[in-house]
C-alpha cells in the first residue's frame, strides 16, 4: 500500500501572503482589499515574514532550499476563488526533495510550497455566502512521496510533523488540511480536502477497505478525485470530475524571482530525538519524555532547566502533575521547583498546594520542605503548648478550625497538610483521656 | 514647439477657459469618441487623460469591455495617485481603447475611437482615445498603456509622440491586465518634452509593484542608427518611401546603418503567444458577481452563472481566451509557451547587442491607417503582422518612441526609435531634437489660446 | 482543430459561443495556432526569458494597514448579512 500526503498549513503571519490585510478579522469581509478580492489592476506583494516561516519548515524537513523561488497560477474557477487563479508554486518551490524521519524509516519530501488560500464559502439554502477576510491567507503545502505504508505509520508521519511545525511556531492543530493520497493496489485514488486529523486517519481507514474489499471482489478501482463526508464517515466520488480540468500552470509574472539568501528563519527542533538524547541513561523512556515535549515547548524548557537538580523522573511527574491544573506557559518557575521538591521527597503533591503555589502564596511553599516527622514535631509542641484550646476541642469539636489556623497560619502551612498530620494526634489524645 | 505644459502654465488663461474647453471636447467627441468618460469638472492645471485600462477612484474603468460596464474603480492606480499629487494637473477624462487591449486599430470595441484626421479612417489601437484625444486637445496630456505597440500605433497614425518606458519603470499597479511581463504605461503628448515631464511624474519604484523597481534613467546618445533592411522590406510602398526621405534627413547627423536581423523579425508569433496565454489567465477573473457587469441568478450552479457572465466578452477576448488557454495545455505547452519564451530571450540578446551601439529606427506601422470599414476585413493573423515593428521592442521591454515625421494625403506617419534598457531619455532627447526642425500639422487644436 | 478540443476549451474556460460564432472563431483560432506552429522552425536555444527586465523580486515587510474604502469594494456585489453572495455550488 501506498500513501502520499498533501498537507495544507496556515502560517502564522500578522498579514495575508500578498496583501498588508490582517488576518485577525471579525466581521465577515473587513480585512479586504484589491488585491485579496483579485480586483481588476491590483498586483501581490510578497509578504516576508510568510516566506521566512516556510523557509523554516523547508530547512525542518530538510528540503533543499532554492536560491531563487517563483511562483505560478493555477487557473481553475470556483466562488471561492476571486482571481480564478492561485497564485502558488511549481519549479520554483522554495523547497525540494526532503525527508521527514518516522522511527527508522524516511518519508521523503517532495516539495514544500508557498500558496494563498482561497475565501470562505458559506451554504445559507441555496444561496453561497462568501467571506474574503480567508482569501489570501498565507498557506504551506507540504507534498510527500507515497512512502506512508499503513494507518500507524500516518499517525506517526502527522505526529511528528505537527511537532515539527510546533516548533517552528505553526500550530496545526485546528488548521490542517489535506489531500490524501491512498492507492491499496496500482490505482491511486484522491481523497482531497481532508479538514483535521482525525478525518484523515477515518478517510484513509475508510478507502483502504473500500479498496481492498473492491479487489477482493475482483472490481477494478477507478483513478478518481473523491471527497470526505464528516458525518457519513465515508469518501465518495467528486459530482465535477476535477481531473478533466487543467490547470494550465503559468509563470506568474506579476512577482518575477526572489532570493532566498539571508532571509532569516527559525532553528527545527526534533521532540523524538530530543527526548532520546533527555532519556538517555536515565530510568525514564525516550517515549515518555518524547509524549510530554512533542507538542509543548514549555515542559522542554522545564526539563532543560531542571535537569541538573533533579532526576528526569521527578521532574517529568512534577509537570504531569502541574499540567492537570494549569497551563505550563504561565506558570512561574518557582511553582514547578516546589512540586519537583515535594515530590522528591517522596510527599504527595495535592491539588490544593498546587492552587496555592499558583495564587502565589510564597510562604506556605516552605511547608514543602517539611518531613512528616517534622510536621507531627511542629504540631505536637502546639498541642503541648496550648491545652485549654485541645480541651475546648474535645467539647466542641468544631473549634478544630482555629486550631488548625494557628499551626498553619505561622509556619507557612496548607490548612489541609496540617489538618490531615493533626487529626490522628488528637484522636489519639481523645482515646487516651 | 518644447513643451506645452511649460507655456500653458505661462499663458494667461480667459476665465471660463475650462467650460468652453470642455464644451468643446463633448462636441467633438460625438464625432471622434475619443473619450468614453468626460469629467466635466476640471478647473484647474494641464489637462490629462487616461486609458480605460487605468483605474481612477470614482471614474468608470471599463478597459473597453462589455465585462467592465459600470464598474468604478475604489481606488486608484499609482500613475493617477502621481498625477493627482499636486494641483498642476486636472484629470478630464478616460479614453476609449480596444478591449483589454486587444487591436492594432481600436475597432475591437463597441464603438470604435476615430482618427483624428478623418474620421473615416481607424484611430489606432489600442490606446485609440489617448491618441485621438492628444491630437484634438492642445494642452492636454494622456496615459496610455502599451503591451505589444498600443502606444506607438495609435500616435502614428493621429500624428502625436507615443512613449513607451523601459518595463517596470512606471508602476503597474491599477493597471487591468492584459499581459503582466508585457504591459507597461507610457505617454502620449504632443511633444517630447511634456512626454518626458509626464514620464518623470509617474516613473519610480513602487511597493505596489514587485516588477516596478527601474529607478536610474540615463541619457546616452548614441551617433548610430540601425534599419533593418528585410523588415522595412515588409512595409508598403508610400510608407517605405516616406521612411527613406527620413533617412537621407537623418543621416546629415547621424551614421544610417543597414543591418540584416533574422531574429526580430520573428518576433510576432512568439509575441502573441505569451500574450495571449497571460492574457488568458487574466480574463479568468470576471466571472460576474464581484464587480463589472453581473449575472443576476444566482441560484444558478457556480459553472452556468460563470458562463453567462463571460457572454460579454467580445469576439477578439474569446479568441484569445480561448488560443491562450489552448496555449498553456501541459501537451503542447512545451512547443509553444516555452518556445516562445526562449524567441524572447534570443531577440532580447541580439537587441541588446545591437542597442549598445546605437538606435533602431523603423515605420511604427508597416501601413498608412486603413478605412474603418477596411480594417474590419482583415483576419487576425492579418491583423497581428500590422505589428511587426512595434512587438520587437514591446516583447524586449525596451524603452521606444514614435514620433510624426511626414504626412501622406494629409495623414500623418509615425517612426519608431527604440534604445537600450534605462536609456528613456535619449529617445525622448533624440525626438527633442527632431522636433525643433518639423512642423506638427494638426486638424483640431481645441483650447488653444 | 478538432471539435471535441474546441468544446473542452469552451468548457474549462467557461465561455459560450453563438452558432454563428462557432465556426468563425473556430476557423480563426485553427488559422493562429498554424501561424503559431512557426516558431518551431526557430532554433532558439535553451535559455527563456519570462519577463522582459532582470527585475530582483522585492519582499513586503509584514505590517498591517487597511485598505481606505472597503465598502466600495463590495459595491458591485449583491450583499447579504455582510457576506458576498456568490452562486450556487
Amino acid at each position: 500500500m501506498k500513501i502520499g500526503l498533501e498537507v495544507h498549513v496556515a502560517l502564522p503571519t500578522k498579514t495575508k501572503l500578498f496583501c498588508s490585510c490582517s488576518m485577525e478579522a471579525a466581521e465577515p469581509n473587513s480585512c479586504i482589499c484589491p488585491i485579496c478580492m483579485g480586483f481588476p489592476g491590483s498586483k501581490p506583494m510578497l509578504n516576508k515574514a510568510a516566506v521566512e516561516s516556510a523557509l523554516g519548515i523547508a530547512n525542518a524537513l530538510h528540503c533543499s532550499i532554492k536560491k531563487e523561488m517563483s511562483f505560478v497560477r493555477k487557473v481553475y474557477f470556483y466562488p471561492d476563488l476571486p482571481k480564478s487563479y492561485q497564485i502558488t508554486q511549481m519549479e520554483g518551490s522554495i523547497g525540494s526533495g526532503g525527508y521527514l524521519e518516522i522511527g527508522d524509516k524516511r518519508v521523503r519530501i517532495r516539495r514544500v510550497q508557498i500558496e494563498e488560500d482561497p475565501a470562505q464559502l458559506i451554504r445559507d439554502g441555496a444561496l453561497t455566502l462568501i467571506d474574503f477576510n480567508r482569501s489570501g491567507t498565507p498557506l504551506v503545502e507540504i507534498v510527500t512521496e507515497p512512502d506512508i505504508s499503513s494507518e500507524e505509520e500516518m499517525r506517526s508521519f502527522i505526529g511528528s510533523l505537527r511537532s515539527i511545525l510546533y516548533y517552528l511556531g505553526v500550530d496545526i492543530n485546528k488548521e490542517i488540511k489535506a489531500d490524501v493520497n491512498i492507492s491499496v493496489a496500482e490505482t491511486r485514488v484522491e481523497v482531497k480536502n481532508v479538514t483535521g486529523i482525525k478525518s484523515m486517519i477515518e478517510s484513509l481507514r475508510f478507502e483502504i477497505e473500500r479498496q481492498t474489499e473492491a479487489i477482493r471482489n475482483g472490481e477494478e478501482i477507478a483513478k478518481e478525485t473523491r471527497g470526505y463526508n464528516e458525518k457519513a464517515r465515508s469518501t465518495q466520488t467528486l459530482r465535477e470530475k476535477e481531473s478533466d480540468e487543467e490547470y494550465g500552470y503559468i509563470f506568474e509574472s506579476d512577482l518575477t524571482v526572489f532570493g532566498t539568501e539571508g532571509l532569516k528563519f527559525n532553528l527545527p527542533v526534533y521532540a523524538n530525538e530530543v527526548a532520546k538524547e533527555l532519556a538517555k541513561g536515565t530510568d525514564v523512556s525516550s517515549r515518555t519524555v518524547s509524549e510530554i515535549i512533542m507538542l509543548d515547548r514549555d515542559s522542554l524548557a522545564q526539563i532543560n532547566r531542571l535537569r541538573g537538580r533533579h532526576g528526569l523522573r521527578s521532574i517529568i511527574h512534577g509537570i504531569e502533575r502541574y499540567k492537570k491544573y494549569g497551563s505550563m506557559e504561565r506558570m512561574p518557575d518557582r511553582v514547578l521547583d516546589s512540586i519537583v521538591l515535594l515530590i522528591d521527597n517522596g510527599k504527595e503533591v495535592p491539588k490544593e498546594a498546587i492552587t496555592d503555589l499558583e495564587s502565589g502564596k510564597d510562604a506556605k511553599v516552605e511547608y514543602s520542605e517539611l518531613s512528616e516527622e517534622q510536621l507531627d514535631k511542629l504540631i505536637n509542641e502546639y498541642v503541648a503548648g496550648n491545652p485549654e484550646l485541645i480541651n475546648e476541642y474535645m467539647k466542641q469539636p468544631k473549634t478544630v478550625n482555629f486550631i488548625i489556623e494557628n499551626i498553619a497560619r505561622p509556619n507557612g502551612l496548607h490548612p489541609k497538610v496540617v489538618a490531615r498530620r493533626l487529626m490522628p494526634i488528637l484522636n489519639r489524645i481523645a482515646e487516651s483521656r | 514647439m518644447a513643451s506645452y505644459i511649460r507655456e500653458f502654465n505661462e499663458i494667461e488663461k480667459p476665465k471660463d477657459y475650462y467650460e468652453g474647453l470642455i464644451e468643446g471636447i463633448e462636441k467633438l467627441n460625438g464625432t471622434y469618441d475619443a473619450f468614453n468618460v468626460i469629467n466635466k469638472s476640471a478647473r484647474t492645471g494641464f489637462l490629462f487623460s487616461t486609458k480605460a485600462n487605468i483605474c481612477v477612484k470614482g471614474f468608470e474603468t471599463d478597459a473597453g469591455s462589455k465585462m467592465l460596464k459600470g464598474y468604478v474603480p475604489p481606488f486608484n492606480a499609482t500613475v493617477a495617485d502621481r498625477m493627482l499629487a499636486k494641483k498642476d494637473f486636472s484629470f478630464i477624462g478616460v479614453t476609449n481603447m480596444d478591449e483589454f487591449g486587444f487591436g492594432t486599430f481600436g475597432i475591437n470595441t463597441e464603438i470604435p475611437a476615430k482618427n483624428a484626421f478623418d474620421s473615416e479612417y481607424v484611430a489606432g489601437g489600442s490606446s485609440s482615445g489617448s491618441a485621438v484625444a492628444t491630437a484634438m486637445i492642445k494642452y492636454h496630456v494622456s496615459v496610455a498603456e502599451s503591451t505589444g505597440g498600443s502606444i506607438a500605433a495609435p500616435a502614428a497614425l493621429n500624428g502625436v509622440v507615443g512613449f513607451t518606458p523601459t518595463y517596470g519603470s512606471v508602476s503597474r499597479y491599477g493597471l487591468i491586465d492584459y499581459a503582466n511581463s508585457l504591459d507597461k504605461i507610457g505617454v502620449m503628448a504632443r511633444s517630447s518634452e511634456d512626454a518626458r515631464i509626464v514620464f518623470d511624474r509617474i516613473r519610480g519604484r513602487d511597493d505596489y509593484d514587485t516588477t516596478c523597481s527601474v529607478e536610474k534613467i540615463s541619457s546616452e546618445k548614441k551617433s548610430r542608427i540601425f534599419v533593418m533592411d528585410s523588415m522595412l522590406s515588409k512595409a508598403d510602398q508610400k510608407v517605405r518611401g516616406a521612411f527613406e526621405r527620413l533617412l537621407d534627413r537623418l543621416s546629415r547627423d547621424y551614421s544610417v546603418e543597414h543591418v540584416d536581423s533574422a531574429t526580430m523579425e520573428k518576433a510576432i508569433a512568439p509575441y502573441y503567444i505569451i500574450a495571449m496565454a497571460e492574457a488568458s489567465t487574466n480574463l479568468a477573473k470576471y466571472t460576474g458577481y464581484k464587480y463589472g457587469a453581473m449575472s443576476q441568478d444566482f441560484y444558478k450552479q457556480y459553472n452556468e452563472f460563470f458562463t453567462d457572465a463571460r457572454e460579454g466578452f467580445g469576439i477578439e477576448a474569446k479568441r484569445r481566451i480561448l488560443l491562450g488557454t489552448f496555449i498553456r495545455s501541459e501537451s503542447v505547452k512545451d512547443k509553444y509557451y516555452a518556445k516562445a519564451l526562449a524567441i524572447r530571450s534570443m531577440i532580447m540578446h541580439e537587441m541588446d547587442r545591437l542597442l549598445k551601439d546605437g538606435y533602431i529606427l523603423s515605420p511604427t506601422l508597416p501601413i498608412t491607417a486603413p478605412k474603418i470599414a477596411d480594417a474590419r476585413k482583415l483576419s487576425p493573423v492579418e491583423n497581428y503582422a500590422m505589428d511587426l515593428f512595434t512587438i520587437p521592442p514591446n516583447l524586449g521591454g525596451f524603452p521606444h518612441i514614435s514620433f510624426p515625421y511626414d504626412y501622406i494625403d494629409g495623414m500623418p506617419l509615425g517612426a519608431q526609435l527604440v534604445t537600450g534598457h534605462g536609456n528613456d531619455y535619449a529617445i525622448l532627447d533624440f525626438v527633442k531634437e527632431w522636433e525643433s526642425s518639423f512642423n506638427y500639422t494638426y486638424k483640431h487644436n481645441l483650447g488653444e489660446l | 482543430m478538432e471539435d471535441k478540443e474546441f468544446d473542452r476549451l469552451l468548457k474549462i474556460t467557461r465561455l459560450r459561443v453563438s452558432d454563428g460564432e462557432r465556426s468563425m472563431i473556430k476557423k480563426d483560432v485553427e488559422q493562429v495556432i498554424a501561424y503559431f506552429d512557426e516558431v518551431s522552425a526557430v532554433d532558439a536555444g535553451k535559455e527563456q526569458e519570462r519577463y522582459p527586465a532582470a527585475i530582483p523580486g522585492r519582499f513586503r515587510e509584514d505590517v498591517i494597514s487597511s485598505f481606505a474604502d472597503v465598502d466600495g469594494l463590495k459595491r458591485n456585489s449583491k450583499m447579504r448579512n455582510g457576506y458576498i453572495v456568490g452562486p450556487k455550488l
